[in-house]
């Protein structure tokens, strides 16, 4: 038993050091991340499976939907996770400004993200465009995929996936805001900072579902 | 940070790539260019901004065990999914190839182009 004079406050009584404690807490968010890709997995077997079946109908609708907003979402979610590699680099370093203006710059293409969704969500639906049985589609642009075998289930997948990646966009949204309070009262230091890391993977993976929904959907 | 620009920017060349190449008809090969470039894209992310490249294997044999999980569920859909009703077919063609055939005209319409779609057009 070593005296407690070099103990850091952060580090639980169950773990031999920080460094301990920091590996322990990433495997754990891996698991947890791979029950996220285990959670959209199902939504792209499901998509799999329909376009295997109806491979003419995805490629048709793939143009109903608009690549300039998805591809700068793209760009955008891309950038986003960027910020957060960058406020990881910060923090690292023992740069609170850093991490705290790179946490911000993250909410506002978050929220740049979920304001090009609600244009593109909005489009379809005042067009009679919306999942499941509610589809009615009328208009210049949507009219003549109303009677388009299959297009129902096209768009219903392309609703499912979007808006549960949606989701985890708007949690990341509130994570990343209460990463920015906590870094802004001088909570991380190099020392300490497993939330940002933990938080960043989550953010990074919630990238790479958007990096495969982008083609699927908006491009082939 | 160097390493984290460069990584940035070759993620947006590679988006770039991958709606140019998407504009332009490559036939059969569109779907799989854009697979590759995705995979190449979540790698990018995986390795640098996840840091899975420094990191402890752990990690990347977590990661690894979920992507085989995910094929795994994938490919054994597919085997019913692609075949369904061929284990006692006997003929040439799949099922639903045949069903495909038979109904002609509204899903095959978009096809007009490729030889197959044209022939149900006599009955």
């Amino acid at each position: 038993m070593s005296t407690a004079s070099a103990h850091h406050p952060k580090l639980q009584h169950h773990f031999v050091s920080m460094d301990q404690q920091f590996d322990a807490s990433k495997l754990g968010m891996w698991l947890f991340l791979i029950t996220e890709i285990l959670l959209f997995s199902g939504m792209f077997v499901a998509y799999t499976v329909y376009r295997v079946w109806h491979p003419e109908v995805f490629e048709a609708l793939s143009g109903a939907l608009d690549w300039r907003l998805g591809g700068v979402n793209t760009l955008v979610l891309l950038a986003s996770s960027f910020t957060v590699a960058a406020s990881i680099h910060h923090i690292q370093n023992d740069n609170r400004k850093g991490l705290v203006r790179n946490v911000i710059l993250t909410i506002i293409f978050a929220g740049v993200f979920m304001f090009i969704k609600y244009l593109e969500y909005s489009g379809k639906f005042s067009h009679g465009v919306f999942p499941g049985e509610a589809y009615a589609p009328f208009g210049d642009h949507y009219g003549h995929y109303a009677d388009v075998p299959y297009a129902p289930q096209f768009f219903s997948i392309y609703f499912v996936m979007t808006g549960i990646h949606g989701v985890h966009v708007l949690v990341g949204m509130g994570i990343f805001a209460w990463l920015a309070f906590r870094g802004a009262r001088g909570d991380f230091s190099s020392e300490y900072y497993t939330p940002v890391e933990l938080s960043g993977l989550y953010w990074h993976l919630v990238d790479i579902i958007w990096i495969f929904l982008f083609p699927l959907l908006y491009l082939i | 940070m160097r390493t984290l620009v460069g990584v940035f920017s070759g993620l947006i060349v590679l988006t770039i790539l991958t709606v140019v190449t998407s504009r332009i008809d490559l036939g059969i090969l569109n779907v799989p260019l854009a697979l590759t470039i995705a995979i190449g894209k979540a790698s990018l992310v995986v390795l640098f901004f996840m840091a899975l490249k420094w990191d402890n294997r752990v990690n990347g044999i977590v990661l690894l065990l979920g992507v085989l999980f995910v094929s795994i569920f994938l490919i054994f859909t597919l085997f019913d999914t692609a075949f369904r009703g061929d284990l006692s077919n006997v003929d040439d063609t799949t099922i639903m190839d045949m069903e495909r055939e038979m109904t002609g005209g509204d899903a095959a319409a978009d096809h007009s182009e490729d030889g197959s779609a044209a022939a149900p057009a006599d009955h």
